[in-house]
């Protein structure tokens, strides 16, 4: 019946579509984000820059090749952490913030609450807000491969911070304190404090790893065993309970609770009729977790190392029930950090660096920092610039 | 008012949420500056949460039948952990592991489908079991440590559809193609509706409103069409939100359109009714807890290959995601109530929170607690509504 | 108050609910020391009426005034209400499963010494109140083990706990067997001895015939008739023309029956009770049905009435141990619900809100539920078809509602109950059995109910009419069967039954 004025409708809804559509003309150009129109020209050199690069296996040299395109001063910056769970991440927040501000960048800084698809969709947004470089500290190095690229597809530079971004190509270099060299330092300090506070050999110990999602985790503990393994080797330490591989030691999630559980039951199936020792623990949230277990299991107080300088740790060592720990000195991080932002912004592209780490893709710069350790002996001389631990020795 | 509920088809409480939703993305883009609705966000939106909608899919049903599955997330995260281990370190074809992944969907779902169906145990708690057996799963298998998958699985998770033919559409013509079969299959669908409404229930819609209904939807999808079709060269309608589509399609014409569905309906209603109707109760359960693990492990599939690995915490509480979709689409907790479509807009309606709240730079705890109220709202709204047996807001301002 | 010789009374009241107009106007008077019966309708408003007075419904939200003891009263909650002696037994059991009758009875009253609960003045009172109904049960037995009848009595011993002056009993023995039922109506004739004043809400005409003093008719939110009675004197027929407007001469409709063949063969039937090991309920019955044939079903509550039906119908209750069934001559095996329905039987359960509807669905999926091949095309349900099949159900059996897409829980009970017989119809049964299809419907309804059987059995389907109700069974069925303990103990054609001859049946105990 109606037959013609349903084509009629047809005819209508289908010119619509296409008046709609046509209205929108070319495709970068009609991008509505004013941002992305800006990018455009970086766009294509970095894609090209990016394909040569993978295609070549060049180490480091993506960065270098699109140097010379920088940024205008008060461009906004990305910095997308895992999560303010920690005092180093709630600090580093809080200086990234002041300083991106005090150099007169714009900082969008947000925390992904340990989520990995939460820390996707915020780069993401990071992405959409126009971002010149982003800061990423990964909660799971190797997760982030495609929404990096998609950074890099935008032209955008992306940092690691404090672990490595894996199995990408979308990253151009990663910031953080050399992982091996923190392992082999918190073991030398755990032998230090063996023989200054226990005596002569040989000595009970127990080892714990990190989280097994952090790629730092199992480097930290490779770097202590090697300075540990000799020694268990001639008798002088000995792991009473026998568990020495990562997988055994490691502490899922660096979940403090999951480091008191496991100390617990060390404890009561091992030490029943023996003492404890040392402890190598590879942070201070898991350090305070073993000699808490350690106290209640009436043993007297191991030797604990530790990593970080949380604040409760740097009283504990001052009190003397954690032995050390080891600074990472966020501040040091955050300035390196940014000065590799400057030097973007400035057209000089990444700052050289020997260093570099294979990140399952290809060849990541690395800028590496050296850790400090921290005893009760030097721990007024470590924290000489930071009032705020520095209130806490007293 | 009457004008607009001729246009949209009667009930306009159905779109109180989609009326939300739409205000929502509107007050995102002006607070943005307009970087709500841009192609790469709108492509970000949907693949970055196809897995969480995917498995609103299953939980929908789930939840009708009065159940629930806390195993889901679990099951995501081991799925695509085998896929990637399989892929890996057995030298399987990335189809071969993808088909793997489902079949452990699938055993999965049958281990739960089997306590919950033949043994009675309500699914709250072999969920819970299944929950802790596959996150202990990944977590073993996986030794906590992450695995890259293989590079063709990127395409499912965060791949872009072709792009051929002539540049002078100004945009991917993949995506436009999608756009006019979309806007095809309404309008021959309207006309059909149109031409039977005279037949079955003796008074035809008038013509006119059919016609606006028709523009007006065809306008929705052509301006998507656009939004998604004019992005940067190389990308368009995202890959898994085409996957997402073609569920949504497959289990919108499942649950509404074949006996099992509404067996579902049926038994989540009263199930011993259902029962005495000649509903085999124990296999409908057993169904719906299968298909839920199975979309489980696509879930899995499509969240490992938009990150490009399997990690060891993998799905950790995605269940509560997909949860909150189906109750703030109004489902009842009780069973026996709610549809994909309204878990779809429940779901799109977190996504787009999320999302705008990021852009907004609003940090992840505030965001939870947003989300929190919420779905508090959401379902507080549904409850007063149906308690009152007052219809929604829309409906109170219609004119007598 | 002594020249008062109402305990109650309710001027004009009127209750609007947003578009209906609940109550219009009603007018009730109550005298002290007597049994009031009120009858009317489901919908009526008699239950509104009693909310208004416990104070459910509070002062503000309705209009016209409740004078009680000589006194007007404001009730704003339940609470007061109760503290001014007014206690209301409601229809569904409110009782806690998992506690005991004591903990049951001053549950939200406890009495306590210090601060704790005294247990041993809490048992002693409860001992003393469950004396007043007649039970003698030790106080800490749970709720749930209690049987119907006596959980109405523990029921009605807590009102009595708070010193009730008025008792309203909202359809009490409309859950209740024979025996029940007479005990409550005896203890009400004995509070009434005691000076507490009872007014009764129900459908059973027989049994406000026997107790009740005076009886209020509302219809349609009016109250229509009002008169006393002398006890044991009502005219039933006065109140069902007063109820439902019209005066039905005949309670059950007239019908010539054809009967065909014999379509449906039952022998030696067994079936064990699935949570008593060894009991069976159903025990060797053999009978059968003849084409067009209505074929009553007689029994005391529990005598396994209910259970030999849905044995029957795919096994849905109870452990087979043996029995065949035939269908036109031939033996099929039924294994399963879907089964049955695929071999012509419908099983319409007698409680509909559990086990006939899914209360969530509208009319239209709910019609064609129990046969969804029907509509179904190349795997999809055909909406057109749908909506047909239910818009021609709707009008053949005369289903009030304004669309098919109106939900069910929205319906009246008998037209709920016509919903549930149209989905049953549709899938086109050969055996129709009907399971107290009656129950909870107004006399008006049943009227209907009753003619859509005859049309059914004039068509030629084989009906069986499970029913407690005696006057139905004679009114309806060609021919009755009794089952007394699970065991089918006669067989009576029409022309020889009647209520003396079927109680008689229906009591002989098994083996005689």
């Amino acid at each position: 019946m109606n037959r013609k004025r349903i084509t009629a409708l047809l005819g209508a809804a289908v010119l619509a579509m296409s008046a709609l559509a046509g209205c929108g003309g070319g495709r970068e150009g009609s991008a509505p984000a004013p941002a992305a129109k800006e990018e455009a020209a970086v766009e294509e050199s970095t894609e090209v820059a990016t394909e040569d690069a993978s295609d070549a296996g060049e180490a480091t040299a993506t960065a270098e090749e699109a140097s010379g395109a920088g940024f205008e001063e008060g461009a906004t910056i990305g910095v997308s952490l895992p999560w303010l769970g920690t005092q180093n991440w709630k600090e580093a927040e809080t200086m990234f913030k002041e300083q991106l501000e005090a150099a007169g960048y714009v900082p969008i800084i947000q925390a992904a609450d340990q989520k990995v698809p939460q820390q996707q969709q915020q780069i993401e947004s990071m992405i959409e807000n126009g971002a010149k470089v982003i800061v990423v500290g990964p909660i799971d190095g190797t997760q982030l491969g495609s929404v990096l690229e998609q950074a890099k597809d935008a032209g955008i530079y992306v940092i690691g911070y404090d672990r490595l971004l894996e199995n990408t190509s979308g990253v151009d270099g990663v910031v953080q304190f050399g992982s091996v060299k923190t392992g082999e330092l918190q073991a030398q300090a755990l032998l230090d404090g063996l023989k200054e506070v226990k005596g002569e050999g040989p000595y009970n110990i127990e080892l714990f790893g990190g989280g097994p999602a952090d790629p730092n985790a199992p480097n930290f503990f490779k770097g202590a065993m090697s300075v540990l393994q000799p020694l268990i080797d001639d008798g002088t330490l000995t792991v009473v309970s026998g568990q020495t591989d990562f997988t055994q030691c490691a502490t899922v999630d660096w979940d403090n609770a999951k480091a008191q559980a496991r100390m617990d039951s060390l404890l009561s199936g091992f030490y029943s009729d023996k003492d404890i020792h040392g402890v190598l623990s590879p942070n201070d949230g898991i350090a305070r977790a073993i000699i808490t277990s350690c106290e209640n299991a009436g043993q007297e107080i191991p030797v604990v190392s530790g990593l970080d300088a949380e604040n409760e740790s740097v009283e504990w060592v001052w009190s003397g029930r954690q032995y050390s720990t080891v600074a990472k000195p966020t501040d040091a991080l955050v300035a390196q950090t940014i000065d590799i932002i400057n030097s973007l912004r400035d057209g000089n592209g990444m700052p050289a660096t020997d260093v570099t780490a294979d990140n399952g893709v290809k060849e990541v710069a690395i800028y590496e920092l050296p850790p400090v350790v921290v005893t009760k002996a030097n721990a007024k001389e470590v924290f000489a610039n930071d009032p705020s631990r520095l209130e806490l020795l007293k | 008012m009457k004008v607009i509920k001729q246009i949209l088809g009667g009930d306009l409480k159905r779109y109180t949420m989609v009326v939300a939703l739409v205000l929502l993305i509107g007050i995102f883009n002006i607070i943005s500056d307009g970087r709500m609705l841009t192609s790469s966000n709108f492509q970000n939106l949907l693949a970055g949460n196809a897995y969480v909608l995917v498995l609103a899919l299953g939980m929908l049903m789930v939840i009708v039948i009065g159940q629930i599955d806390l195993s889901v997330g679990s099951v995501a995260g081991f799925s695509g952990m085998v896929m990637a281990i399989a892929a890996r370190e057995l030298n399987l074809p990335w189809w071969a592991a993808v088909l793997l992944a489902l079949a452990i969907g699938l055993a999965a779902g049958a281990w739960h489908g089997f306590f919950l169906a033949k043994l009675g145990i309500p699914g709250f708690i072999t969920t819970l079991g299944g929950m802790m057996i596959f996150r202990g799963g990944v977590i073993w298998i996986s030794k906590s440590i992450s695995v890259p998958a293989p590079e063709e699985l990127k395409w499912f998770g965060a791949g872009y559809l072709p792009e051929w033919g002539p540049k002078f559409t100004g945009m991917n013509n993949s995506t436009l193609l999608l756009g006019i079969i979309g806007i095809a299959a309404y309008v021959v669908t309207q006309i059909r509706k149109y031409k039977k409404s005279a037949d079955v229930t003796g008074t035809a819609e008038p013509i006119w409103a059919v016609g606006a209904r028709i523009f007006l939807v065809g306008s929705v999808i052509a301006y998507f069409t656009w939004l998604f079709g004019t992005g940067r060269e190389g990308t368009s309608f995202p890959v898994p939100g085409l996957i997402l589509l073609i569920l949504i399609i497959v289990y919108h014409t499942i649950t509404q359109k074949t006996k099992f569905g509404r067996n579902v309906y049926a038994v989540g209603g009263n199930k011993n009714a259902a029962a005495l109707s000649g509903v085999n109760v124990s296999r409908t359960y057993f169904i719906a807890m299968m298909n839920m693990s199975l979309l489980a492990a696509v879930a899995g599939i499509l969240f490992v290959g938009r990150s490009t690995a399997a990690g060891p915490a993998d799905g950790t509480s995605w269940e509560m995601d997909a949860i909150a979709s189906v109750f703030i689409g109004g489902a009842a907790v009780s069973g026996g109530v709610g549809t994909i479509l309204e878990t779809m807009v429940g779901g799109l309606m977190m996504a787009v929170l999320n999302n705008g709240l990021m852009l907004m730079g609003v940090g992840a705890d505030r965001t939870q607690v947003i989300k929190g109220f919420v779905l508090l709202a959401a379902v507080a709204f549904d409850v007063y509504n149906k308690k009152s047996g007052r219809g929604s807001f829309m409906s109170k301002t219609k004119t007598k | 108050m002594d020249n008062n010789p109402f305990i109650l009374q309710m001027k004009g009241i009127t209750k609007e609910f947003p578009g209906v107009k609940a109550l219009d106007d009603v007018t009730l008077e109550v005298r002290r020391g007597t049994i009031h019966a009120i009858c009317g309708e489901n919908g009526a408003g008699k239950s509104t009426l009693m909310k208004i007075l416990s104070g459910v419904y509070p002062y503000g939200e309705y209009s016209g005034e409740i004078i009680y003891q000589g006194q007007e009263m404001k009730f704003r909650n339940i609470k007061e209400s109760e503290g001014a002696g007014i206690g209301i037994i409601h229809q569904e059991l409110t009782m806690i499963p998992e506690l005991s009758i004591t903990e049951n009875i001053f549950v939200g009253n406890e009495i306590t010494k210090k601060g704790l609960i005294d247990w041993d003045e809490e048992r002693r009172r409860t001992r003393e109140i469950l004396k007043k109904v007649g039970l003698t049960l030790d106080p800490d037995i749970l709720i749930k083990h209690l049987g119907v009848g006596q959980q109405q009595l523990v029921e009605i011993a807590k009102a009595l706990s708070k010193n009730v002056k008025l008792l309203i009993l909202d359809e009490p023995t409309s859950a209740l067997n024979e025996d029940d039922s007479e005990n409550l109506l005896n203890l009400m004739l004995e509070l009434k001895s005691n000076d507490i004043t009872s007014i009764m809400i129900s459908h059973k005409l027989n049994e406000i015939a026997k107790v009740s003093d005076s009886v209020t008719v509302i219809r349609d939110g009016h109250s229509i008739e009002h008169y006393d009675v002398e006890a044991g004197k009502v005219d039933e027929d006065r109140i069902i023309k007063a109820m439902v407007g019209r005066s039905i001469e005949n309670r059950y409709p007239e019908r010539d029956a054809r009967l065909g063949e014999v379509i449906f063969e039952v022998k030696d039937w067994t079936i064990e009770d699935p949570e008593v090991e060894g009991r069976l309920v159903c025990k060797q019955s053999t009978f059968n049905v003849r084409r067009g044939e209505i074929v009553g079903f007689a029994g005391l509550m529990g005598a396994g009435r209910t259970e030999l039906m849905r044995s029957l119908f795919g096994r849905n209750y109870g452990i087979y141990r043996g029995g065949t069934i035939k269908i036109e001559g031939k033996e099929v095996n039924i294994p399963n619900v879907s089964t049955a329905i695929k071999h012509g039987i419908a099983y319409v359960p007698e409680d509909r809100k559990n086990l006939g509807l899914n209360l969530l669905d509208s009319i239209r999926k709910t019609i064609v539920s129990a046969n969804l091949e029907k509509i179904i095309r190349h795997g999809l349900i055909d909406f057109d078809e749908e909506l047909k099949a239910a818009g021609e159900y709707k009008k053949a059996v005369g289903i009030k509602a304004s669309s098919v897409n109106v939900g069910v829980t929205t319906l009246s009970g008998g037209n709920q109950q016509k919903v549930v017989l149209s989905k049953w119809m549709f899938t086109e049964p050969k055996i129709l059995i009907l399971d107290e299809p009656t129950r909870g419907i107004d006399v008006g309804a049943k009227y209907e109910i009753y003619k859509m059987i005859h049309v059914l059995a004039d068509q030629g389907m084989a009906v069986i009419l499970v029913s407690s109700e005696l006057p139905e069974l004679l009114g309806m069925a060609d021919r009755i069967y009794t089952i007394s303990e699970g065991r089918i103990t006669g067989e009576i054609s029409k022309g020889e039954a009647n209520q003396e001859i079927l109680m008689k049946r229906m009591t002989t105990l098994a083996g005689e």
